[in-house]
């Protein structure tokens, strides 16, 4: 298929390793996201020569290397746009070291979250960014992305917990980058480089995490709000209260609505529901957290506070949040949740009104959108529920996407929190970042001058995302 | 391809966000490992053999019939997506198109012939009370254990009557022939009491799929009726020493949402339980559902294998479970491994209490 020559790269990785079948092809064609193109092969390293070795064949032949864990990405990351070949690091997923002295583990790239913090738990520590996936999500794909998840208020996202990592170069080479100690002024943070650069400038293929005590008391608050702009001024005042919080989540009317219809979990039809969660060694320094939050929501008019420190409790409290997605999938009948929009940063001031404008701007375009996010950290998240089969919901959404964007950027908002550019995002991400696109493509002609290494992504992406690839989906007019 | 079956999946093939989650507990990803190991592969498969973008293939059917249907995927699906209804679509456009293997055609056969997966004649011990009692093609084949599983039920209060029974058509809707299961439908119905008549079934894969295929049928588990009628017979149940591992069947546990019946049962006759990593909702699938046992019995084998190394490394004599075909699988993952551990139905634990 392609340039490959497959018994080469048999030869390189084993032939086990190897998958070149037209099913295989087409499966690790498409992610998480509307996109869909087949590479040419997959292979799955186990060693880091491996992987040099698999680059040292590709990079003088120009062939596309795209490297993927789960393949859980929203906007197109690990979809192969220019062919080539996939690298899965599935099995790459060795925890090599846990250091509660130094307090740092090193991984591979393959390794799941939730796994990690399994074999974390017996010593009392974890590793803290805990995206929605980490069920699934690998560490390498974390990093590539920069994910990060409910506790980001506190913890930061992935770059926070970063210290160091092994990167395989376009050209083959292995590199170090970072360090293992908590602090370091050691020229160039390239470690720093790489985070979020979506596979675009090199393959991590170890990486060196910092881990943090667990807490021993945590706690879970929700509270209602007849009005958005009372839920978005009581985001505004805890996050400039200096309140040490480890949550606050939003739900709109519309995210409470689906949960309601399609979990009947009995949620209040409210206009806005806060979540809030603060966690720490000592329950009475929980207390005087939580205890501030309260106040400032009751002040804003928020009320029938629910609050337990009992994780049974605090799960049911946290149901209708947890039950979010699935609930929107089944909104309408033919609709479909698509991850466009999905994710974006706004000013804390902003967060209320962001919600508001993402309504008006659905309704104006044909579609349904809700707000739902990490408050805590600026995040907010919609997902487009439309119906896929039709061409003309797809320019509606488009229209849609375009319209968020700019608003997000008119409030000194960013166009992704944590789910990355990819594909989908990219027209976005290239009218915010206008005036340092020259600077990334400079950094990326010196890394990987062949352009081999996930080519077509960031600022490299079509101007289009609709035409970009062809579409997950079928339309009623065909495959669209 | 025809995609008579595959085309009603259509919006929940497009529902699926593909976010991989399904890929969590298959037992068949965690053993193979490529996507298209995993639910998420088989639903794109399945997409685009509806789409037409991908041709049937020898390759594409071994894919989609690698599947147990333990429906790990339906609980951490973060879409509520019907997946295995979706693979079964698949495998039925599959077999019509004549993707079915030999080992499938074989034991289908079988059971058209004799009414059971054995292909021989099975008559179930006789009891001639009031209540049906559905045993199934496995446990009619084991007559002593079935004498047994009755005679729990008549120490209860219970007055049993068995069938003349045959398969209920599990296997071919499993593998795909439709059209074969509708024959096997039929002659299911024509072997039960008045369709108004609750009946117990003994047999948990068989009471799962009946609630699922006859909802017109009133199927009753026999561990609900053994849980409603057991209080009554507490003083009279002798206290076991033993210290047992429990396998939650796949069609128990997730399918009918049943977790703690078994351990209160264990628990009531003394038994110590210990529990193996993953359990519950969550418990591994032993590999002897969805048909694997035919369509790659070694692969069956091997996440029998993983479970039974699992038990043994609780340190429990026994390792239990309700499912006769997880029994079966599990016992034979035993032999091979030397025999470290004892496989034994609950119920003929529940059995020597009461004796």
């Amino acid at each position: 298929m392609g340039l490959v020559d497959i018994e080469r790269l048999k030869g390189i990785i084993g032939a086990e390793n190897v998958k070149d079948d037209k099913a295989d092809l087409y499966v690790y064609g498409s992610d998480s996201s509307v996109h869909q193109a087949m590479p040419w092969v997959v292979v799955r390293p186990h060693t880091i020569e491996e992987v040099q070795n698999v680059m040292r064949y590709a990079n003088p032949r120009l062939i596309p290397v795209i490297a993927r864990g789960a393949g859980s990405g929203m906007s197109g990351q690990a979809v192969p746009i220019k062919g080539g070949i996939v690298m899965d690091f599935k099995k790459m997923n060795k925890i090599l070291e846990i250091n509660l002295e130094d307090t740092f583990v090193r991984v591979e790239p393959g390794v799941v979250d939730d796994d990690l913090n399994r074999a974390l738990k017996p010593h009392n520590v974890f590793y803290p960014p805990a995206p929605a996936s980490s069920r699934i999500a690998t560490i390498g794909g974390e990093i590539a992305n920069n994910a990060s998840g409910v506790r980001s208020v506190k913890y930061g996202a992935v770059r926070d917990s970063v210290l160091g990592m092994r990167v395989v170069l376009a050209n083959g080479d292995l590199i170090d980058v970072g360090a293992k100690t908590r602090v370091q002024a050691t020229g160039y943070q390239l470690e720093r480089l790489m985070v979020g650069s979506e596979g675009t400038l090199g393959i991590i293929v170890e990486a060196t995490l910092k881990i943090v005590p667990i807490p021993k008391f945590r706690c879970l608050g929700m509270a209602k709000f007849n009005k958005l702009e009372d839920a978005g001024n009581s985001i505004s005042e805890v996050m400039s209260s200096g309140i040490n919080l480890s949550m606050l989540e939003l739900m709109d009317n519309i995210a409470i609505t689906a949960v309601n219809k399609a979990q009947n979990l009995g949620l209040p039809d409210v206009e806005a529901i806060l979540l809030f969660e603060a966690d720490g060694m000592a329950k009475e320094a929980v207390d005087i957290e939580i205890q501030k939050i309260i106040e400032i929501c009751k002040k804003q008019n928020g009320f029938g506070i629910d609050l337990s420190y009992d994780a049974k409790e605090r799960a049911k409290i946290y149901a209708g949040r947890k039950k979010l997605f699935p609930s929107l999938s089944r909104f309408k009948d033919y609709f479909t949740c698509a991850s466009l929009a999905d994710d974006m940063a706004v000013p804390y001031s902003k967060m209320a009104e962001t919600a508001q404008k993402i309504h008006e701007i659905a309704k104006r375009n044909n579609v349904i959108m809700t707000a739902y996010g990490h408050c805590g950290s600026g995040c907010m998240h919609t997902k487009i529920l439309m119906d896929p089969r039709k061409k003309s919901q797809w320019e509606d959404a488009k229209k849609a996407v375009f319209e968020i964007y700019s608003y997000v950027r008119s409030v000194g908002g960013t166009t992704s929190a944590e789910h990355g550019i990819g594909i989908s995002k990219a027209p976005a991400f290239k009218r915010e970042k206008s005036n340092s696109l020259n600077a990334m493509r400079a950094i990326k002609k010196a890394l990987d001058p062949n352009n081999v290494l996930n080519p077509g992504k960031l600022m490299d992406a079509p101007d289009d995302w609709v035409t970009a690839t062809k579409l997950r989906y079928t339309t009623q007019q065909g495959i669209f | 391809m025809e995609t008579n079956y595959l085309k009603q999946w259509e919006n929940e093939l497009n529902i699926c966000i593909r976010c991989a989650y399904c890929f969590e507990g298959c037992p068949v990803f965690k053993e193979l490992g490529w996507e298209i190991d995993g639910a998420r592969g088989k639903l794109v498969v399945a997409y685009g053999l509806l789409t037409g973008e991908l041709e049937p293939s020898e390759y594409i059917a071994e894919k989609l019939f690698q599947c147990t249907y333990c429906r790990d995927c339906v609980e951490r699906c973060s879409a509520d997506v019907s997946i295995p209804d979706i693979i079964g679509a698949a495998r039925a456009d599959l077999f019509d198109a004549g993707y079915s293997y030999d080992s499938h055609k074989d034991l289908l056969k079988q059971i058209e012939k004799s009414g059971n997966i054995f292909g021989k004649e099975l008559k179930p011990p006789v009891f001639e009370g009031e209540k049906a009692v559905l045993l199934g093609c496995r446990l009619i084949e084991r007559k002593e254990d079935s004498e047994k599983y009755l005679t729990i039920l008549e120490k209860l209060g219970v007055k049993t009557k068995t069938l003349n029974e045959t398969c209920c058509g599990m296997p071919f809707a499993v593998l795909g022939d439709k059209k074969g299961f509708k024959n096997q439908q039929d002659k299911f119905r024509e072997t039960l009491p008045d369709k108004n008549e609750e009946f117990i079934c003994a047999c948990t894969t068989c009471v799962f799929f009946i609630r699922a295929k006859y909802p017109d049928l009133k199927a009753k588990y026999i561990i609900d009726e053994i849980v409603e009628r057991l209080p009554e017979y507490k003083g009279k149940l002798k206290k076991l020493n033993i210290k047992v591992t429990y396998h939650d069947p796949c069609n128990v546990a997730r399918g009918m949402d049943m977790v703690d019946e078994p351990r209160d049962i264990l628990r009531e006759i003394g038994a110590e339980l210990v529990e193996m990593p993953t359990n519950g909702k969550q418990a591994e699938c032993c590999g002897g559902g969805g048909g694997l046992l035919v369509s790659d019995d070694k692969l069956a084998e091997k996440l029998a294998e993983k479970r039974v190394e699992q038990a043994i490394e609780t340190g429990a004599e026994i390792l239990t479970t309700l499912c006769p075909t997880c029994e079966f699988n599990l016992k034979n993952a035993v032999e091979k491994l030397g025999g470290k551990i004892e496989v034994k139905n609950l119920l003929d634990i529940l059995y020597e209490s009461m004796m």
